[in-house]
């Protein structure tokens, strides 16, 4: 006879909740950081596909010169940067290249994350795009690439939208002038807007952006190591 | 600090410990564990008019912090080679926990894991947990039965001197 057998279910439980708590865990965060991510979530709320995730960037305050997905002209989007006049098109998702580098990926409901996957690659972004609930198992993070109590210099660095603001206070919904650039038009409020700076990428480094189950929002951008099956390069 | 702020603030810190707990005996990670109770917290705040008045609140934590996908990316990194039980006991972020008693609760459905982590952190009743999760108390008092019956099987005695 198994001498646990003698156990009540409180025991059992009792046990089990003894050996828990004897583990060492880390004390909580900040409260700060807390209050300010609530804040973000509350403004988020404004956009209908924002629920539920923490990546979307409702504080985007970057022009986006939309292009649709099957026109990924390089030339065309440079022209387009170059005059800075900020559109706003209703594609399904956007690539955007921007004066300063950066680009600007816009998704207002993406069905083939493959297609954003091969336009980033081609514009030199090592990258992985798949459905939250297809991530590739190849994928690994890269040191402070991943956003734990608070948010890693590199992914503030690698995403300025929307990390950059994730920890910021209460901002404006007009977007102003930021060192002397002209105001720029906000997005759809149904879009969701992930800014990426290839520039500040660890050589080894690729991005890999996740897509929410009804392709209406990009979930936690992340820097992941470059591999080949990860993100082609 | 508003008085509102002050009010989260102290729940908050409570809070914490016994809510990270909760989550960490289900989803098997510190790491997972701490970004989920994290956002969670933080969608409390956002949503603390309502959450104060929840009859439990760490439930409605740990509930978020469950059902949240924030960290589906570091869920394929961490809970899956967890699972494997391979690991060194030095390498193993439970360093303290009985290993067969951590192996066990790693193989119950994450269901079982759920209401056993929903009764011992944070004592609720049957009908709190089948409220919390969605499901008939019947079920939850099977869950419960069937996950205590296996941990008990883990818990014999190493010196067991019969007789």
């Amino acid at each position: 006879m198994n001498a646990g057998d003698h156990l009540s279910d409180t025991d059992v439980l009792t046990a089990v909740r003894d050996s828990l708590s004897r583990t060492s865990l880390t004390g909580p965060p900040d409260v700060a950081a807390i209050l300010a991510r609530g804040r973000a979530r509350r403004r988020r709320r404004v956009i209908p596909t924002a629920t539920g995730t923490l990546a979307v960037a409702a504080g985007a305050t970057l022009a986006v010169t939309a292009l649709t997905p099957g026109s990924h002209d390089p030339a065309h989007r440079a022209a387009h940067a170059a005059t800075r006049q900020p559109t706003v098109q209703l594609a399904a998702w956007t690539v955007t290249r921007l004066a300063n580098g950066n680009i600007t990926v816009s998704v207002r409901d993406l069905g083939d994350p493959a297609g954003l996957q091969q336009t980033l690659r081609s514009d030199g972004v090592p990258a992985s795009v798949t459905f939250a609930s297809e991530v590739n198992p190849a994928c690994s993070p890269y040191p402070g690439g991943t956003p734990r109590h608070g948010i890693p210099r590199l992914l503030k660095h690698v995403f300025p939208e929307p990390y950059r603001h994730l920890a910021m206070q209460h901002q404006p919904r007009t977007a102003r002038p930021v060192h002397g650039r002209p105001p720029v038009q906000r997005p759809s409020p149904t879009s969701s807007i992930v800014v990426i700076d290839p520039a500040a990428l660890p050589g080894n480094a690729g991005v890999q952006l996740g897509v929410s189950p009804g392709g209406g929002a990009l979930l936690l951008p992340q820097v992941v190591y470059a591999s080949r099956r990860c993100t082609g390069s | 600090m508003s008085n509102e702020q002050a009010e989260f603030a102290t729940f908050f810190r409570a809070s914490w410990d016994p809510c990270l707990r909760a989550v960490l005996a289900v989803v098997g990670s510190p790491q997972l564990a701490e970004d989920q109770v994290a956002e969670a917290f933080a969608r409390a705040w956002a949503s603390w008019r309502k959450v104060r008045r929840h009859p439990a609140p760490r439930a409605w934590v740990v509930r978020t912090a469950l059902n949240t996908g924030v960290s589906w990316w570091r869920r394929r990194g961490h809970e899956l080679p967890l699972a494997g039980h391979d690991q060194t006991a030095h390498d193993d972020p439970w360093t303290g926990l009985d290993g067969s008693l951590l192996m066990a609760l790693r193989r119950l459905p994450r269901r079982q894991r759920e209401v056993i982590a929903l009764r011992i952190f944070l004592d609720l009743d049957t009908d709190m947990i089948a409220g919390q999760l969605g499901i008939e108390p019947g079920t939850v008092r099977m869950h419960l039965s069937r996950g205590v019956a296996a941990l008990r099987r883990e818990l014999t005695p190493t010196n067991n001197h019969g007789g």
